[in-house]
């Protein structure tokens, strides 16, 4: 087996025996790159090619240079007897809408193609400071607007190592193909309404959304600032559980980073889940679909969502969970309609300061005077999805329109968050550990197929964004595959602050289907690079 | 698509992108409109839940108690080491200062 | 005039004069310093930042409530106002809208008699109707057709006071504006120099009937840099005003700038066009919480406000409003003055006098802060018991208070040291006496002639001769006798 394929455990432990080096960690991975990702995103890419439609194109920036000055340095610790770190000698990627210092950090977007920041976003640099190996940085949704990664400005987009005629998922789609394909162990993604966890079930991975506040957010370019949520894509889940130890907790750059004690997420990893309460909704298995003429239907989930899900609950009824049914949460639906408010209203706001004063594109156009430069600039540098969220929220948060929109729906809001308080509150009615639902209404659609249609595009996150909105924590991992042999995720939704106990159910469930058929299927580029 | 309503006309659409300080092309003003409209119908039925009275807004969904909220900052001077690479990133500088066009005149009376 | 009343109220930007900014580290002063030196990525605005409270600017604005006997609120909340312009790097201000840090309060200002004297002094209640905190923005100016921005007073903290419409004049607007100047720095809160924008102050200015109680259209003065300037700027507009309804038209909604030059006020832009700043709840920032227990804290030494020293002055020690208000101007000064007063004992009239004269003139002329002093207030004390008691006469008092300053010695031991207590002996003045006029003969004749006011030179002669230890009453006794 290739190193790049293990898990980032795996690979910690091969190293600390000395039985492989981190720069041999790193060639592998870089190999692996070379071999399926093909070209990197870029501004001005030019028609795509039939070559280009045949890789996964995670990459914006790949920093080779500076992450074998990293491996080197894990291998010179460990050869000295030192402990470098959580992450000694772990290849890892960011999705390029976190700042690193001196690399170009863009949002996907034009209008900060040329902006090379002074600083390091937090989580990153916890990650570098346990001896991360940084690869570099991975294409988005352009500031993290879609479900698809196709609106980013870098070209060709991430396309799915299982098909690459599929998407990877968005916002975080680089994050989760560059796991998949084994290009990268871990990856720094975000999840607004989410942008982890769908795309970790479109490409087969782990995909955690912590609880807000307990991954720091400073240096995350902004789009929701209270539903924004750094998090990890991994393979399994100690592999997401390691990351989320070397980043989680309290920042003094971060306000509404939450004073939460960090619990030791590997050692909750292995404990018993015999006894644990995990309840199933009625409203996660239904979906919303908005019909080409503005109606909205209701439909149950397809079938073969639901099989995973349900499968997943024989597994856990084995392992002595006990299973709880019918546990109401209505507000469910709600919960894109909100989002539609509640992110379009702080993404307009948060992008008020790309304006080409400071940093990033200014027009290269003569400007009579300073508003003609910011409209030139902003309508130069902003693709048509920024421009979409930011006519929205400046229209629901105007004056005349604040109260019947905006804060309507900041009160909704409070409602979706009471039914996680009801379903988990230890003296209510229900008192669960956790909901199983499914992650996405589908499995990963074929490119082109929805973007444009910016209403489908977002009910692909009808059942990720709740927890959104509610704050509170979820984690996908891989549960089967679709008849069309694309992979599906389930969802664990659960508490404020219990990734630990996510993070439990979901290995605990990896544990005990390891031997499954389905386990043995592996994305078509890796099967690709095997054959060739 | 069948329009409704047309609830962003064309003049509302305009005096949105008029605030929102961007210029537009005429084939992305057609299709911002139609999308604008379209997410409209979404968040509509909003409309139609019922709200108790003394139901609060949430500005975030988490609460933070007095546990899980962070200290304030102290009052320390601590200074960024690298000021100049900051303007270093913008597209034009002059002396030290970040360089721009003009403001459009003011009136006099 | 007679027919209409001015109806005023202010706005008064307050930089606090905390070490750091409002959301980050950064100094949050930088007057002096080169553009866009004292910036971080926080204040900047640079993509991926957040904002981080100051802890001691919240303590200041609340001390600044209190000092106004406004309202703190124990939850308040910070809220976005949106809008763009180059020296407002996120492309919005953080602020408090609808949920600020304090509400109400007032002050009583005293405003004094008319210089002609027709009018009389009286007291004029301002009220407060809310104190909120924001970050300043940076600063920009025009270069030949370009904007030139520097950042570097981005995030400075601010403290937005708004008063309710209870000015009448422009002369009280100025009496309000110098008695908030002389609180800031009173608490220490605040430089509050004017000319290096630490106050700032935009008046609201409307006219109606007098006696009538609507509010009519206001027009806004904004950014008057001193105090004499917003006194001709509220003036110039008052009277414009009732040109305007006088002659039988509207008065609109502009904002105006008083450019200071020209005396002449101008139009900025108008009102209708105002922005729709599309307010709402900054959500990198949680709400403020201001418990009983922080406040007591730091509101532990709560000083005496300076209008209340200056009417307990008044009334503790009978002075006169004129001295209680010079000796109340700054808080070390007065500070200096109650502590001599305690040591001294006597009539704090004199111990006035010494102060607003000689002491003041020392303190003045040498740049002293009155707590730092080598003269020491108990060293004062001394010093004007001295010559109350005859030890020393006025002129040695006088010269004492430099010589105590200088040395760091105690006046006591320093007329020992010296020699300088009074001559009293009559034998050795007339001595003196008789040489002074020995010496100066055309004076003597002179006198002798009829010009008697040569009298003052010849006392100043022998107060010369015996290094200013003389009696002065007696020298000129003798003196008297002797040019007979």
């Amino acid at each position: 087996m290739n190193l790049c394929d293990l898990s980032a455990f795996e690979v910690r432990e091969l190293l600390k025996k000395r039985g492989a080096s981190a720069v041999e960690v790193l060639d592998s991975c870089l190999a692996r790159i070379r071999r399926v990702d093909g070209r990197p995103g870029q501004l001005e890419s030019g028609e795509l090619t039939a070559e280009d439609g045949q890789k996964v194109h995670a990459f914006i920036t790949l920093s080779e240079k500076t992450a074998r000055a990293q491996a080197e340095a894990v291998d010179t610790q460990l050869a000295a007897g030192m402990e470098p770190g959580l992450l000694a000698g772990i290849p890892f990627t960011v999705k390029d809408i976190f700042c690193m210092e001196g690399t170009p950090s863009t949002a996907g977007s034009r209008i900060l193609a040329n902006f090379i920041s002074p600083y390091t976003a937090t989580p990153a640099a916890r990650m570098l400071a346990q001896g991360g190996v940084s690869l570099g940085k991975v294409n988005l949704d352009e500031f993290t607007f879609g479900s698809s990664s196709e609106s980013s400005a870098f070209k060709p987009t991430p396309r799915n190592p299982w098909d690459t005629g599929r998407v990877p998922g968005g916002s975080s789609g680089g994050s989760a193909a560059s796991v998949a394909a084994g290009e990268a162990f871990l990856s720094l993604g975000t999840d607004t309404a989410g942008s982890v966890r769908q795309p970790a079930a479109f490409c087969g991975v782990v995909g955690l959304k912590p609880t807000y506040g307990r991954v720091s957010r400073y240096g995350l370019i902004a789009f929701g600032s209270s539903l924004d949520c750094p998090g990890p894509a991994a393979r399994t889940a100690r592999d997401a559980a390691m990351m989320l130890q070397a980043v989680a907790g309290p920042d003094p750059m971060d306000a509404t980073a939450a004073a939460v004690p960090v619990p030791d997420y590997l050692a909750e990893l292995e404990k018993d889940i015999r006894g644990m309460r995990i309840g199933l909704s009625p409203d996660y298995f239904r979906i919303t679909i908005p019909d080409p003429v503005g109606g909205y239907q209701e439909m149950p989930v397809p079938a073969e969502v639901e099989r995973v899900v349900m499968d997943a609950v024989e597994v856990y009824r084995s392992l002595g969970a006990e299973i709880i049914e019918y546990v109401p949460m209505p507000n469910t639906r709600h919960g894109i309609p909100v989002y539609f408010v509640i992110s379009r209203v702080e993404a307009a706001s948060n992008l008020h300061r790309y304006d080409g004063v400071k940093y990033g594109h200014r027009t290269d156009e003569l400007a009579r005077d300073l508003k003609e430069m910011y409209r030139k600039s902003r309508g130069e540098g902003f693709g048509v999805q920024p421009k979409l969220r930011i006519l929205m929220g400046m229209y629901v948060s105007a004056a005349q329109y604040s109260e019947q929109y905006y804060r309507r729906a900041l009160r909704v809001r409070t409602l979706i968050r009471r039914d996680f308080d009801a379903a988990f509150d230890p003296d209510g009615r229900y008192k669960l550990d956790a909901l199983l639902t499914p992650t996405t209404p589908s499995t990963a659609f074929p490119v082109e197929n929805v973007y444009g249609d910016s209403v489908l595009m977002q009910y692909s996150d009808q059942l990720t964004v709740p927890a959104n909105h509610a704050g509170t924590p979820g984690i996908s991992f891989p549960a089967g595959f679709g008849a069309d042999g694309l992979p599906l995720g389930a969802q664990l939704l659960g508490p404020d602050f219990s990734e630990h106990i996510l993070l439990r159910l979901a290995h605990a469930y990896e544990t005990a289907t390891a031997d499954a058929d389905w386990r043995q299927r592996r994305p078509a580029v890796i099967q690709e690079a095997a054959n060739g | 698509m069948a329009d409704k309503s047309d609830e962003i006309t064309k003049e509302v659409f305009d005096h949105l992108v008029d605030l929102a300080e961007f210029e537009l092309g005429g084939d992305e003003k057609n299709y911002l409109r139609k999308e604008l409209n379209s997410q409209l119908t979404a968040i509509r039925q909003l409309a139609a839940v019922h709200l108790d009275e003394d139901l609060p807004p949430a500005s975030h969904g988490v609460p933070y108690d007095d546990e899980r909220k962070p200290e304030l900052r102290e009052d320390r001077w601590e200074p960024f080491p690298e000021s100049r690479k900051i303007i270093e990133q913008s597209p034009e500088t002059e002396k030290g200062y970040i360089s721009v066009s003009d403001i459009p005149h003011t009136e006099l009376k | 005039m007679a027919d209409f009343e001015a109806v005023i109220g202010l706005e008064t930007h307050i930089q606090l004069n905390t070490e750091s900014k409002i959301f980050c580290s950064c100094r949050a002063d930088s007057w002096e310093q080169p553009p866009n030196t004292n910036i971080c990525p926080v204040c900047t605005g640079l993509p991926g930042v957040l904002p981080v409270l100051n802890r001691r600017v919240v303590e200041k604005a609340v001390i600044l409530a209190e000092a106004m006997h406004a309202e703190v609120q124990p939850v308040s909340h910070f809220d976005r106002k949106n809008y763009f312009y180059p020296d407002l790097p996120k492309g919005y201000q953080i602020s408090q809208f609808d949920m600020p840090v304090a509400v109400g309060g007032f002050m009583d200002v005293p405003v004094p008699e008319s210089a002609d004297g027709k009018e009389k002094g009286y007291v004029r209640r301002v009220r407060i109707h809310k104190l909120h905190l924001e970050e300043d923005a940076g600063k920009t100016k025009n270069a030949g057709g370009v904007r030139l921005v520097d950042f570097n007073r981005c995030g400075v903290p601010l403290v937005e006071m708004v008063t309710e419409p209870d000015l009448r004049t422009a002369e009280e607007a100025a009496q309000y504006l110098i008695r908030l100047r002389q609180l800031l720095r009173w608490l220490g809160i605040s430089e509050a120099d004017m000319e290096k924008g630490n106050l700032r102050c935009d008046a609201n200015v409307s006219v109606r009937p007098a006696g009538s109680t609507i509010l009519n259209e206001k027009t806004e003065i904004k950014n008057v840099n001193s105090i004499d300037a917003l006194r001709d700027a509220v003036n110039t507009e008052i009277a414009r005003q009732v040109r305007e309804v006088e002659s039988g038209g509207e008065v609109q909604s502009w904002t105006l700038e008083w450019d200071v030059d020209a005396g002449v006020l101008k139009k900025m832009r108008s009102k209708e066009t105002e922005a729709d700043y599309r307010y709402f709840r900054e959500p990198d920032l949680l709400p403020l919480e201001i418990s009983e227990d922080w406040k007591e804290e730091f509101l532990a030494d709560f000083p005496e406000r300076p209008l209340e020293r200056r009417q307990r002055f008044m009334e503790e020690y009978g002075l006169p409003e004129y001295d209680a208000d010079i000796l109340t101007q700054e808080r070390g000064l007065s500070d200096y003055f109650e502590s001599t007063q305690g040591a001294y004992g006597g009539d704090p009239k004199k111990l006035s006098n010494w102060m607003m004269n000689d002491v003041l003139r020392l303190v003045n002329e040498r740049g002293l802060h009155p707590g730092e002093m080598e003269l020491m207030p108990g060293y004062l004390a001394e010093i004007i018991k001295l010559v109350d008691s005859g030890a020393i006469n006025a002129t040695t008092g006088k010269s004492l208070l430099e010589k105590v300053q200088e040395t760091g010695k105690a006046p006591g031991k320093l007329v020992e040291e010296q020699g300088l207590a009074k001559m009293t002996d009559e034998s050795a003045i007339r001595e003196v006496c008789r040489v002074v006029v020995e010496a100066n003969p055309e004076e003597t004749a002179a006198y002798r002639g009829g010009k008697e006011g040569l009298m003052g030179w010849f006392v100043g002669q022998v107060m010369r001769e015996t290094k200013g230890k003389a009696d002065a009453k007696l020298a000129r006794q003798v003196l008297e006798q002797l040019l007979k």
